[in-house]
């Protein structure tokens, strides 16, 4: 018996789920912000009140437009990590911020607030440079 | 009897054919069934974070290929796709096979693969580490235990780790991969190291550049494990690297008109032309100065 194909949709009820589950874990102590390495990098950060900060994001979580200190967060955070083990609560801040730069980022439907790189030949180039380097069967059998 | 797996090399790394051909051999060689998996078709979704839509149906159709190939393993190279795989994908759809990362599959088979490694490599290497990543597979701990097996090779101690997951997401930082570059150039010359080595693709793309414009020699950890195994595939991304403008000319007219002129033109030489970030001013005479200026 063949298997049911999966219907689409799965991820984005996946990340609703988590940003529930974020919304309802979070204290807002902001030990997360406090341990994060890239903060230095924008100029709004140094400084900034770490509790008012993850509010900030938790806002933008739940719908809103986000401080301007919470986006400025989510421009140069790389997923480093480190906010993970900073967090008493096991919030899984990286998470918490992945999904707060995808909704920043317009990538759940509402406006785009911080820059994004729309860089319109990245397949294209990939494939490109497979095929300076990969035989027509590697490709064919391959990709 | 071997074990079936799926090599899952990802998209990027298809700028580095020697990379995965050599992965492919080395797998081979302890006795692992690959069947070699990526580019677009085969991609996790994570560059489209500013998408869902389309994240989510990659990421449907990803688990969908995977799980109709039939094999109950898939050893990813890229530490992208393993995040988002683990993290994003396989929680949302339903995956039919386990998920490894290829570093922790080398170690596994660390005893075989030292008894393959017989080609001595005399170099003293800084490895160059990342944060992100290194919470899910112990790769910081583990690459440079794999690099001790090669004979001749030494690996010094080092703490620094950059932020982030690879060197590609401080692209959107610049200020981020400037600092990255400038310590990497420092603890070089600290430790007198002969070479760097990257444990991702991402990082070799961004660090290779230094070989033209640093005189800092850079290596992918797997081409060192190659190179000690008598595999001899040709670096031909540094060597466009090198060529920087001149880099159509090495490539070869033959495979530019298999790309597009005009596509070689705006999308990969710029790319190859592009001098890293952090470097202090070129000086005049800098050989690899041409008229493309590069994509940031």
């Amino acid at each position: 018996m063949g298997r049911q194909a999966m219907p689409t949709g799965a991820l984005q009820e996946f990340l609703r789920k988590e940003t529930e589950r974020i919304l309802g874990a979070c204290t807002k102590c902001g030990k997360c912000f406090e341990a994060c390495p890239m903060t230095r990098y924008s100029p709004q950060l140094p400084g900034a009140d770490s509790k008012a900060v993850a509010t900030g994001v938790l806002g933008l979580l739940s719908g809103g437009e986000g401080s301007p200190e919470a986006l400025a967060w989510a421009s140069v955070c790389v997923r480093s990590g480190s906010c993970v083990p900073a967090c008493p609560d096991n919030v899984d801040p990286k998470m918490m911020m992945r999904i707060a730069r995808m909704i920043a980022s317009g990538g759940l439907g509402g406006p785009r607030r911080i820059p994004v790189r729309d860089d319109r030949d990245y397949f294209d180039r990939v494939r490109a440079f497979a095929n300076l380097q990969l035989t027509e069967d590697e490709i064919r059998d391959w990709m | 009897m071997s074990e079936k797996i799926i090599f899952w090399y990802g998209c990027n790394v298809l700028r580095h054919g020697d990379i995965i051909h050599s992965c492919l051999d080395i797998l081979r060689l302890l006795g692992i069934d690959a069947r070699p998996a990526g580019g677009p078709d085969y991609c996790c979704g994570s560059v489209k974070d500013a998408n869902q839509a389309a994240a989510d149906g990659m990421a449907r159709r990803t688990v969908t290929k995977f799980n109709d190939l039939h094999r109950a393993r898939v050893v990813a190279w890229c530490p992208s796709c393993h995040a988002h795989m683990n993290g994003f994908m396989g929680q949302a759809y339903r995956p039919e096979f386990g998920l490894t990362y290829f570093v922790d599959t080398l170690y596994e088979h660390r005893a075989a693969l030292s008894a393959l490694l017989k080609h001595p490599v005399p170099m003293r290497i800084l490895l160059h580490k990342h944060l992100g990543f290194n919470d899910k597979v112990a790769v910081n701990a583990r690459v440079p235990e794999l690099l001790r097996l090669i004979p001749g090779v030494e690996v010094v101690e080092d703490g620094y780790a950059a932020p982030g997951y690879m060197c590609a997401s401080l692209s959107s930082v610049p200020a981020a991969m400037e600092d990255m570059i400038r310590e990497t150039l420092r603890l070089v010359a600290v430790h007198r190291a002969d070479a760097v080595v990257t444990v991702y693709h991402q990082c070799y793309r961004e660090l290779c550049g230094l070989e033209p414009h640093a005189n800092t020699k850079t290596f992918n950890y797997v081409q060192l494990l190659a190179q000690s195994m008598g595999l001899q595939y040709e670096d031909e991304y540094k060597a466009w690297k090198k060529a920087g403008p001149n880099a159509g000319a090495v490539i070869g007219k033959k495979r530019i008109e298999q790309v597009g002129v005009q596509f070689f033109e705006r999308a990969l030489l710029p790319e190859l032309v592009k001098r890293p970030l952090g470097l202090d001013p070129k000086p005049r005479s800098d050989p690899n100065e041409g008229s493309v200026t590069g994509d940031g």
